[in-house]
């Protein structure tokens, strides 16, 4: 197996949207985490998980905290990338226009890479 | 090359759909827990893109009552077996 | 190898604490080490001292202190996942002013940075979650 082009980035898959449970929160503090300890981290938004990124979110009526806060927090844990499945975005009616955040948008056959180029991979 | 590990059915979560989106061209799939109802036809037929690299847990299957149900297709491993695809992969991923 | 495991099911739940405690007897059985259990999310219920399975169960949480017994496995929970479920340890517990605790013994309450340092230093990291 050729090496050559992977990269040393830890990838944190989100794949849940905010509110309903905790995996969008817990997989951000993994990928916050990560940072903290000087690894590069990069995020991949998948499935529901691009819901996280939708713009006016507030947090819930009992005063559950929501991940809108933490996604601004990002730039300063120096995690840049935020990588978004076109797809995804797609099925849910989104374009990147509804977005918070400015993202790098993946396509399709550019999915497959990003699995075989990171390591580790968490998947939330 | 990388093991994939599913644990939902397809008849009641996409999240497959996406599992199979994320795959390269060598990597395998392990449907394990409630995945391994989607070995059996005709629902086997989402994963026929993966032909050859499908597997599935032994022990799932037999405590779900489908041992003799599983689709030929369909390569059956115990858990010494998922331990060695383990060996065999770099990595795993998990679907869920 | 070295191998860690990434628990996030809870017991009785679901499945991937099951699935996981017969996979890590399987890769000690074919030579490799468990070093490393890492329990988030929901799996830090793994962790609960008070868990009392009826006799006809398999004893999940005594199972996991085998492994640590037998195998000198590292049994480590996220701390700010199991505090803010309940499942707190002895000196959490009089820091945050409360009466008893919940961390069944051979588990230790830990941050995610070990989750990240097992998946850099293990050669294997392998996930089972709800």
């Amino acid at each position: 197996m050729n090496n050559a082009d992977s990269t040393t980035a830890l990838l944190v898959v989100l794949r849940h949207a905010p509110h309903g449970s905790s995996w969008l929160r817990e997989g951000l503090d993994v990928a916050l985490v990560g940072a903290a300890f000087g690894q590069t981290v990069d995020l991949l938004f998948l499935g529901d998980g691009v819901q996280a990124l939708i713009k006016g979110q507030q947090q819930g009526p009992l005063g559950q905290k929501g991940t809108h806060p933490t996604l601004d927090m990002l730039a300063m844990y120096d995690i840049e990338t935020l990588l978004v499945d076109v797809e995804s975005l797609a099925q849910r009616g989104l374009t990147e226009a509804d977005l918070q955040l400015p993202v790098t948008l993946i396509t399709a056959s550019q999915l497959p890479h990003l699995f075989a180029q990171h390591t580790p991979v968490f998947n939330f | 090359m990388q093991l994939h590990l599913l644990n939902r059915s397809v008849a009641s979560s996409h999240v497959y759909r996406d599992a199979l989106r994320a795959m390269s061209d060598d990597d395998y799939l392990l449907l394990i827990e409630d995945g391994v109802y989607g070995a059996v036809a005709p629902l086997v037929e989402h994963f026929s893109s993966i032909a050859g690299r499908l597997f599935a847990l032994r022990e799932d299957l037999e405590s779900r009552g489908l041992e003799g149900r599983c689709a030929e297709s369909v390569i059956v491993v115990d858990t010494e077996g998922f331990v060695q695809l383990t060996e065999e992969t770099e990595r795993t991923v998990s679907w869920f | 190898m070295r191998y860690a495991l990434l628990v996030q099911g809870a017991p009785y739940s679901h499945q991937a604490a099951h699935s996981a405690l017969r996979f890590a007897s399987a890769l000690i059985d074919r030579g490799h080490r468990l070093e490393t259990v890492f329990f988030y999310h929901d799996g830090i219920y793994n962790a609960q001292r008070l868990a009392t399975p009826p006799q006809d169960e398999p004893h999940l949480i005594e199972a996991w202190q085998r492994l640590h017994h037998e195998q000198g496995t590292a049994l480590l929970v996220c701390v700010a996942a199991a505090l803010k479920r309940g499942v707190i340890d002895e000196r959490e517990s009089q820091r945050h002013g409360k009466q008893g605790h919940s961390l069944a013994a051979s588990f230790e309450l830990t941050g995610v940075g070990q989750l990240i340092e097992a998946a850099m230093t293990h050669d294997r990291l392998v996930t089972f979650s709800p």
